[in-house]
C-alpha cells in the first residue's frame, strides 16, 4: 500500500496542555481516514499540524511522502485543507476566489481556466459565480469552499469537521462528495468528526485519539472486534473510556 | 521570495478594498474633499459671522457728567453703538445685554495742574467677540481725540511730535513670505498628513489581518504553499498603496482648496492666509523633499499598524489599538509646535517628530540638506524595524491561528 500521509510522533505541547502526544499513524493512497476523539481531544491541533498551520513540538508529519517540517510549501502543494472554522472572502466572487487560489498554489494559467470550468461545472457553481461572496447562501459558500480546497488538484484532503453548522442537505452535499473524491478521483481524505454515522459510511480506517494520546488506530470493523461491541458508537465510547 | 505570489496577494487586497465604500470614502473622498470644504466653510462662516459683528448694534451708557464731551460727540456718530446717558455700575453692566459702560471724568485743571488728563475708563466684558471688537472701537475713539489734543498741545508750544519720540524704534521683519507661509502650513500640514496616512492604513490593516481572522479567511492564506514573508511583502503594499493614496489625496485636496481660493474667491483662506502668496511662493524642491519624506512616513506606519493589530483577534479589539497607536503618532507631532522645537542632529532621530519639523522646515524654505537626509535615513531605519516587527508578528503560528497572545510574545520576546 502506498502510504500517502504519515504522522510521525507528531507532539504539540503549548506550555500548559500537552494537546498531542507522540502520535503516529499512516494512511494509504485512495483511503477515507477518519480522526475522531471527544472535544479538546486534539484532533483539530493534529490536523492543523498535518497541514502545517502549526508547528510541531516534536515529531513530522509527512504528505506524499514530504516532510512538513522541512519542505512545507512543497508539502502544501499537495495538500488541500477545509474546516467549518474557514470561510470565503466576502467582496471577490466565486471565479475571482478560485483563481487567486490556484495562482497562489501556481497552477498554470491555462490549466487553472479548466480545472475552475470543470469544478464549477462539478459543484453547480456556474449559476452563481459572479455574485459576491457576502451574498452567497451557507450550501453555495459550503460548495465553493470545496471548490477552493480541489482548484489545486490536491494528492489529499484534509477536512475538518466539515459538516459543523450545515443544514442535513448540505451535510449530505459534502460527504457524497468526499466519497466521490476517494472513489473516482483516488484523493486520500483525512477527516474528523464527531458524526459516527457518518464515519460508518464513508470511511476505511479509523483512529481514535484522547487526551492527545492514540487510543486505537484500524478498520472500524477491528474497533468493534477489540472492543466487542456491535456499533461503532459503543466501541468508541469503550476506546475513549479506556 | 516571488513577485508573482506577492502581486497576486496585492491586488486581492485591492481589489476588496476598491469594493467596501466605507474604506473608499476614508481613505479618498473624504481627505480630497476636507480642505476645499473645510477652506470654503471656515472663510464664509468667518466672514459671515465678522459682517454680522459689525452690524450688530451695542449700547454704550455713559455717565451723564460726560454728556458733550468731544469723546461723546464722537461717539454718537457711530452707526453701530446707540449711546445712552445713565449712571451705571460694573455688577449692573453684568445684567445687561449687549452693553458695554465708558466713564469720562473732566479734571479740574488749574494753574498748577494745566495738563490734568481726562479719566477716560472703559468698562467691558471681553469674553464676548462682539463686546470686545465694539471695546476696540471706542478705544480707538479715545485715542485719536487724545492724538488730536496732543498735537494741540504741542502746537500751542511750537513743537513737533519729533519733541516726544526721543528714539523711534522700528522693527523689520525680514523673514520671506515663502518663511511665513511655510510656517503657517508647516504647523498643521505635518499632523493632517500623518492623520491621513494613519487613517488609510490602520482601516486597511485592520481589515485584512484581524479582519480577515473574524471573517476566518486568514488560515486558508497560511495553508497556501507561501512563504509568511510573501503574504506579509503583500499585504504590506496594500497598506502602503492606500496610505499614499490617501496622503497625496490630502495635497491633491490642499492644491484644490489653494486653487479655489485664488481663482475662484480671489483671496484669503481660513486662518487669515493669503493663498494667492501661499501658491507663488512654495519651492518645487521643497515639494520633492516633502514626497520623499511622506514616502518612508508610509513605510513607517504601514508597518507599524500592520505589526500591531495582526495580534487583534476582531475588528473590534484591532480598533482598542487604534487610540493608542494614534497617540504614539500625534504626541511627537504636537511636541513638534512647542516653541523653540527645530530640526537638528538630535530631533532628526526622533520618530514622527522629526517628520513634523522636517516638513516644517521645508515648507518654511529654511531646510538643511544634511539634516532632511537624516531624517530621511532614520524614518527608513524605523520603517525597516517596523516591518521587521510585523513579519516576526505573522510568524507567530498562535496569531494565525487566533489564539490570544501578548504583544511581547506576539513579537517573539517572551514566551
Amino acid at each position: 500500500m502506498d502510504i500517502t500521509i504519515k504522522s510521525d510522533g507528531l507532539t504539540k505541547d503549548f506550555g500548559t496542555v500537552l494537546a498531542v502526544d507522540d502520535l503516529s499513524f499512516e494512511v494509504g493512497k485512495g483511503q477515507i481516514f477518519g480522526l475522531l476523539g471527544p472535544n479538546g481531544a486534539g484532533k483539530t491541533t493534529t490536523l492543523r499540524m498535518l497541514a502545517g498551520l502549526l508547528k510541531p513540538t516534536a515529531g513530522d508529519a509527512f504528505i506524499g511522502g514530504i516532510s512538513m517540517e522541512h519542505s512545507t510549501e512543497e508539502a502544501r502543494k499537495k495538500l488541500g485543507f477545509l474546516t467549518g472554522d474557514m470561510d470565503l472572502y466576502r467582496r471577490l466572487k466565486p471565479l475571482e476566489l478560485l483563481t487567486y487560489f490556484g495562482r497562489l498554489y501556481e497552477v498554470e494559467e491555462n490549466i487553472l481556466r479548466d480545472r475552475i470550468a470543470h469544478l464549477a461545472e462539478a459543484f453547480g457553481i456556474n449559476e452563481f459565480k459572479n455574485q459576491l461572496c457576502e451574498k452567497l447562501s451557507t450550501g453555495q459558500k459550503q460548495r465553493v469552499s470545496i471548490v477552493r480546497t480541489l482548484v489545486h488538484d490536491p494528492e489529499v484532503v484534509i477536512l475538518d469537521e466539515p459538516t459543523t453548522g450545515l443544514d442535513i442537505m448540505s451535510s449530505e452535499f459534502v460527504l457524497q462528495f468526499i466519497k466521490k473524491m476517494a472513489e473516482e478521483e483516488g484523493k486520500t481524505v483525512i477527516f474528523s468528526t464527531h458524526h459516527l454515522d457518518e464515519v460508518e459510511r464513508l470511511c476505511d480506517q479509523i483512529a481514535i485519539i484522547d487526551n492527545g494520546k492514540l487510543t486505537f488506530s484500524g478498520t472500524i470493523q477491528d474497533a468493534k472486534k477489540t472492543t466487542e461491541q456491535q456499533h461503532l458508537a459503543d466501541a468508541f465510547f469503550s476506546l475513549v473510556n479506556a | 521570495m516571488r513577485k508573482k505570489i506577492i502581486t497576486t496577494i496585492f491586488k486581492k487586497e485591492l481589489l476588496e478594498v476598491i469594493r467596501d465604500k466605507k474604506m473608499l470614502f476614508l481613505v479618498i473622498l473624504l481627505p480630497f474633499f476636507m480642505y476645499p470644504v473645510l477652506f470654503t466653510i471656515i472663510g464664509k462662516v468667518g466672514k459671515s459671522q465678522d459682517d454680522k459683528l459689525s452690524k450688530t448694534k451695542v449700547t454704550v451708557l455713559v455717565n451723564p457728567e460726560s454728556e458733550g464731551t468731544p469723546i461723546y460727540k464722537e461717539l454718537i456718530k457711530m452707526d453701530n453703538i446707540s449711546v445712552k446717558s445713565a449712571d451705571f455700575n460694573v455688577a449692573m453692566l453684568d445684567t445687561m445685554k449687549s452693553t458695554i459702560g465708558l466713564k469720562i471724568i473732566e479734571p479740574t485743571r488749574d494753574s498748577l495742574h494745566p495738563y490734568q488728563p481726562i479719566a477716560a475708563t472703559i468698562f467691558v466684558n471681553n469674553a464676548k467677540d462682539l463686546l470686545q471688537k465694539r471695546g476696540g472701537q471706542i478705544q480707538k475713539v479715545i485715542a485719536q481725540y487724545n492724538q488730536q489734543l496732543l498735537m494741540e498741545r504741542l502746537n500751542s508750544k511750537g513743537l513737533t511730535t519729533e519733541f516726544i519720540t526721543p528714539v523711534d524704534v522700528k522693527v523689520q521683519d525680514i523673514s520671506s513670505t515663502e518663511a511665513k507661509i511655510g510656517k503657517v502650513i508647516g504647523q498643521f500640514l505635518p499632523m493632517v498628513l500623518l492623520l491621513f496616512i494613519f487613517t488609510g492604513s490602520i482601516y486597511i490593516a485592520i481589515d485584512i489581518t484581524a479582519g480577515e481572522k473574524e471573517r476566518k479567511t486568514l488560515q486558508t492564506l497560511f495553508i497556501s504553499p507561501i512563504k509568511t514573508k510573501e503574504i506579509i511583502a503583500g499585504k504590506f503594499l496594500a497598506v502602503f498603496t492606500v496610505g499614499l493614496i490617501s496622503a497625496f489625496m490630502n495635497i491633491l485636496s490642499l492644491m484644490l482648496a489653494v486653487f479655489i481660493q485664488v481663482k475662484l474667491m480671489g483671496g484669503t483662506g481660513g486662518g487669515g492666509v493669503d493663498m494667492s502668496v501661499l501658491a507663488a511662493n512654495i519651492n518645487p524642491m521643497g515639494w520633492m523633499f516633502v514626497l520623499l519624506i511622506i514616502f518612508f512616513t508610509t513605510i513607517f506606519i504601514a508597518s507599524l499598524v500592520l505589526a500591531v493589530v495582526i495580534i487583534a483577534n476582531s475588528y473590534k479589539e484591532a480598533q482598542s489599538y487604534v487610540s493608542p497607536l494614534m497617540m504614539l503618532i500625534l504626541i511627537p507631532a504636537m511636541l513638534s509646535q512647542m516653541p523653540g522645537m527645530e530640526l537638528n542632529a538630535s530631533t532628526a532621530m526622533v520618530p514622527v517628530l522629526n517628520i513634523c519639523l522636517a516638513i516644517g522646515s521645508v515648507l518654511s524654505g529654511s531646510y538643511n540638506l544634511a539634516l532632511l537626509g537624516l531624517v530621511t535615513f532614520s524614518v527608513l531605519i524605523y520603517a525597516l524595524i517596523a516591518l521587521y516587527l510585523a513579519s516576526r508578528t505573522f510568524n507567530n503560528e498562535s496569531i494565525i491561528t487566533g489564539q490570544k497572545v501578548s504583544l511581547k510574545k506576539a513579537i517573539g520576546l517572551g514566551k
